[in-house]
């Protein structure tokens, strides 16, 4: 089955143009914090981005295992940015409606800073929850040792730039 | 010297300790913050969508003309690539078009740089020297990514302000290993692993407390900590600083001004560690 070449282009446009000169070596493997639970690893990631394999690349568990720490990044020999590549492909299930609990996160933490400008952790976990229930028991524990420092805020702070903050969100997204 | 200040979302919450002790040291130091206008959230590492991610950074970079500072190293590490990327004029134009204040050019600093330039060696404003305090400098990842100013994987900066407080930093192993903070709240078991192996890394290094520059590697070590114990049925107990709160400590700044009430595991057996060893 011939590769998906809009999909791949897309990625690259998205990810830097230098991604096709991926040699395969596996350094952003094995520097992945988070790599003995990928399957796709990171460098089979970049391999199917540029094989034009869209559904395998883009519906997996490795996407949301990304830390974002960046130390693939700063150690790709080719100059590469596998996190950029990672979220590209997170940019394009998102766009494409992709619904997962970690695609959820991602959503509602967007749509609290197109709306508010800021983020409010409180209202973040609590929509997070709605699609998660199974993070009730982490949420209560960190609620319990947050709440009585003062740390939780149960005010939403809304910023007067909202409308320039949603058009950045927005417009940007576009381009 | 005068900066903007740039306090990020977690200075309203979860970091209230961060954003109180960064005031306190600014001021004890002469440093004058100017609170960057209506700022708006960097997006921290849930906004896929680069040139989005650029737009936000560079909004809140437009808002000043002054060096703009910041004590979290999500929204540092951020306004940084936002700022490498708008040197791009294609990228530039882009972003301009849907500002209301057009972007320029900014110079960003984290508080850490700024409070070690701040601080010669042997400043009589250290009225509380660390005396030998066994520190583990946890940078965390995005304090030094992307590459720049600092080695991405090497750093020294942390371990240089720790012996000028006059404490002594540990060889610490995992110094800029990821905290997992990014993906706790859906791959809670994977987040808190990574944690885990950080606190007993410090703890086998022999620290007797650990600093860190970021409020989500602060989360998981410090406010994660009791659960991360109960979990593996181990008692850890170390004390989890803000690099401001350690400054504040040997600049002789009080526990209310630095927030120290608000940090789950208590530093206080470690400040009468320090007090005790002044009145020696």
């Amino acid at each position: 089955m011939p590769g998906d070449e809009q999909f791949k282009q897309e990625v690259l446009r998205l990810a830097g143009q230098e991604v096709l000169t991926c040699i395969q070596c596996g350094t952003c493997s094995a520097s992945c914090p988070t790599a003995r639970l990928m399957n796709p690893s990171i460098r089979r990631l970049i391999k199917l981005c540029l094989e034009g394999k869209k559904e395998e690349a883009t519906q997996n568990e490795t996407l949301w295992l990304c830390t974002s720490c960046l130390l693939c990044t700063v150690r790709c020999p080719r100059g590469i940015r596998p996190k950029a590549v990672v979220s590209a492909l997170k940019d394009i299930a998102e766009r494409e409606g992709q619904r997962s609990k970690d695609a959820a996160y991602e959503q509602s933490f967007l749509k609290q800073i197109k709306d508010y400008g800021r983020i409010a952790e409180l209202a973040l976990t609590a929509e997070f929850l709605l699609v998660f229930p199974q993070g009730a028991v982490q949420s209560m524990q960190m609620g319990l040792e947050l709440l009585p420092k003062g740390k939780i805020d149960l005010k939403i702070e809304k910023i007067k730039g909202r409308d320039e903050v949603k058009r950045i969100v927005e417009e940007l997204r576009k381009k | 010297m005068k900066l903007a200040y740039y306090p990020g979302c977690v200075s309203q919450s979860t970091g209230k300790e961060m954003d109180a002790s960064t005031r306190a040291v600014s001021t004890a130091l002469g440093i004058e913050l100017e609170e960057l206008e209506d700022w708006n959230c960097c997006g921290a590492t849930h906004v896929s969508n680069e040139l989005v991610a650029t737009g936000l950074a560079a909004r809140n970079m437009a808002q000043t003309d002054l060096p703009i500072m910041t004590a979290c190293s999500i929204c540092y590490s951020n306004l940084r690539a936002a700022a490498q990327r708008l040197e791009e004029t294609e990228t530039l134009e882009k972003v301009n078009a849907v500002l209301d204040r057009k972007y320029s050019s900014a110079r960003v600093r984290h508080a850490l740089d700024v409070i070690l330039e701040g601080l010669n060696e042997g400043d009589e404003r250290i009225v509380v020297p660390l005396n030998g305090l066994l520190v583990a400098p946890y940078y965390g990842c995005l304090l030094t990514r992307p590459a720049g100013l600092y080695s991405p994987e090497f750093p020294t900066i942390l371990e240089k302000l720790i012996k000028r407080l006059q404490a002594e930093p540990v060889d610490f192993r995992l110094k800029t290993f990821c905290c997992g903070g990014p993906i706790f709240m859906p791959k809670e078991k994977a987040a808190d692993d990574i944690a885990f192996k950080i606190l007993t890394e410090a703890k086998k290094a022999g620290a007797e407390v650990i600093v860190t520059v970021c409020p989500l590697c602060h989360l998981m070590l410090d406010a994660k900590q009791k659960v991360l114990e109960q979990k593996h049925g181990v008692r850890i107990g170390i004390p989890v600083l803000y690099v401001t709160q350690l400054a504040g400590i040997a600049l002789g700044l009080g526990p209310e001004e630095l927030g120290l009430f608000m940090n789950s595991v208590s530093p206080m057996a470690m400040m009468e560690k320090v007090y005790a060893m002044l009145s020696e």
